[in-house]
């Protein structure tokens, strides 16, 4: 479609309201982290003082920024495995395996992502809790090891449980995407797979998956870059303990900031987590093209 | 009639509806677990943590509306509405404008737009403080609407731009002849007709302003402000063992979501699915 109204006035004033808000609270302190990451500073509105890239060179030497480092990285690589993959076979057969209760199913699954992430958090916090949380009485019923102080209070354990936890919310909305995807395929290329004597399991992997791939992508990519996101679950569920077993960039940025007036530091940590968020931002934009 | 992935067997239907089954229980139990322990004493909680309580004690629930819950509710609630109105239509003039106008720079605004969306708030989190603090938005209301109408705006006009751009522009130019302006054009004539996409919008802005934690953390430090997910937070800091109270307060805190989304379920699968095209 044309351009119909070259009308420079009229573009601004609809432009304007959008252009500050994003102006103040994304551009400007873009620009800020970046500057402020060479400062020193311990109070908010305290003095800033010029040291250059030495808080990088802190980064590159805390080993805690390595464990949340790791820990977002499985977190990621879990959390795929989890929930695009349950959420793929939660798709498939909703949307050619069963015929019934199929709204049913997909009402119930994917409920859990209008809950917020801190309310499902506090209740699977109780419901993991080793006094008065079901799971507890279970693994011991089964015979299976059931750690002493629950499975978020065991360093070994802690992290898995946190990655359970995120799989039980967002597998429904993966599982939502996907299935928009395969719905999108038009009915005659099953048809016409089936005429050549393809059908069933093997349509799916010759026909569904292939024209999902795209989906199936951007499915991967928003897990992943939720995954280096992830903050309020951890605060919720472990606060990144026991000891620093579950710390995430986002809790260690946080804690840095605001409980260990660490404020130079956090933005330099910050500046980090933004190369990181571009780059996946960069990869999704050219591996979908969507836009 | 739809081809199946599977041989239409019964006992496949079988096994895939005790799949789904299964799977359906393992979200659903959680939340039953979270309502009838609601309904507890305090000491059924251990000694039956899975059955149903004995006599039902209902007043959990009023003591956690009564010892805050309201007012998380009041503020979630005037939070939420403010921030999706000014997302769905500022993103609105915003996606109207790279759609239909011609100015300098345009397609550079529109690669920053792309570029702002893959900026998480996380990694601006102390400059966004600093200035809230600057301004004395810190503990008001204002002071979350603002920035999360910044943050959901990147999304929001990419979705409204995408669809203006393949809406018709024949109405517009008869509007046009008609000696309506450009933002006559956008209220009258544009904006009625894309109703499917404002719904979408605001779904989809809404359940994340709904449940945004990290920076209403920072933000909002007194009570009386807090929205409901901090508030909920909060409240088990200090009721920590009064286990009923607390899934009493946060099965309040979960239900006007779930129940909005179980009325208009169509909508807001509609709204998240959009996110993987």
């Amino acid at each position: 479609m044309g351009k119909i109204h070259k009308d420079w006035g009229a573009s601004l004033i609809l432009l304007l309201p959008g252009l500050l808000l994003l102006g103040a609270f994304i551009f400007l302190p873009l620009v800020q982290t970046i500057v402020w990451s060479l400062f020193r500073q311990e109070v908010f509105g305290g003095p800033q003082r010029f040291i250059g890239l030495s808080n990088f060179s802190e980064i590159w030497a805390d080993s805690t920024f390595w464990v949340a480092l790791i820990n977002n990285i499985q977190f990621g690589v879990l959390s795929v495995v989890l929930q695009v993959g349950m959420g793929l076979v939660l798709a498939a057969l909703l949307d050619r395996g069963v015929r019934r209760l199929k709204v049913f199913y997909r009402t119930v699954i994917f409920a859990p992502i209008v809950v917020s992430t801190a309310a499902i958090g506090l209740l699977w916090s109780l419901f993991l809790d080793p006094n008065i949380g079901p799971i507890q009485d279970w693994l011991s019923m089964l015979g299976l090891p059931h750690p002493r102080n629950g499975i978020l209070g065991e360093p070994d354990t802690a992290l898995y449980g946190v990655i359970f936890v995120g799989a039980w919310q967002y597998t429904g909305f993966m599982m939502v995407i996907l299935l928009a995807g395969m719905q999108s395929i038009p009915e005659e290329l099953y048809e016409a797979a089936r005429m050549d004597g393809c059908k069933n399991i093997r349509a799916f992997f010759n026909i569904t998956l292939p024209l999902i791939r795209n989906v199936i992508v951007t499915a991967i990519l928003l897990t992943v870059i939720s995954a280096f996101k992830v903050f309020d679950l951890v605060y919720v569920l472990t606060n990144g303990g026991p000891g620093t077993a579950t710390e995430v960039l986002a809790s260690y940025i946080f804690r840095n900031a605001f409980e260990f007036s660490n404020i130079g530091y956090a933005n330099a940590m910050s500046v980090v987590f933004l190369g990181i968020a571009l780059a996946f931002g960069f990869v999704q934009h050219r591996l979908t093209r969507r836009w | 009639m739809a081809t199946n992935l599977f041989p239409k067997t019964r006992k496949l239907a079988f096994f895939m509806h005790l799949f789904l089954g299964a799977y359906a229980v393992m979200i659903l139990f959680p939340l039953s677990w979270m309502f009838i322990g609601a309904l507890k004493s305090q000491r059924e909680m251990f000694t039956n943590p899975i059955g149903l309580p004995e006599s039902p004690n209902w007043s959990k629930f009023a003591e956690a509306w009564d010892a805050g819950v309201r007012d998380y509710f009041l503020n979630s609630v005037i939070v939420s509405f403010f921030s999706v109105l000014l997302i769905v239509f500022i993103s609105a003039m915003v996606a109207y404008a790279l759609a239909r106008m011609e100015f300098p720079f345009r397609r550079t605004l529109y690669l920053l737009i792309i570029l702002c969306f893959a900026i998480p708030m996380h990694a601006v989190l102390v400059p966004v403080y600093v200035l809230l603090s600057e301004t004395n938005l810190l503990n008001t209301h204002l002071g979350l609407i603002l920035p999360y109408a910044a943050f959901g705006l990147p999304f929001s006009v990419i979705l409204m731009y995408s669809f203006f751009y393949e809406f018709p522009s024949e109405l517009e130019e008869a509007a046009k002849l008609d000696g309506c302006g450009p933002w006559r054009r956008l209220w009258y004539v544009v904006l009625p007709l894309s109703k499917p996409i404002l719904v979408s919008v605001a779904i989809f802005n809404l359940v994340s302003v709904w449940n945004e934690f990290l920076l209403a953390t920072i933000v909002m430090t007194s009570r009386e402000v807090q929205t409901l997910p901090l508030g909920l937070v909060r409240f088990r800091d200090q009721y920590a063992t009064d286990w009923p109270g607390m899934l009493a307060a946060i099965t309040m805190g979960s239900l006007p979501l779930l129940i909005i989304f179980m009325l208009f379920q169509k909508y807001f699968v509609k709204s998240m699915a959009g996110m993987g095209k």
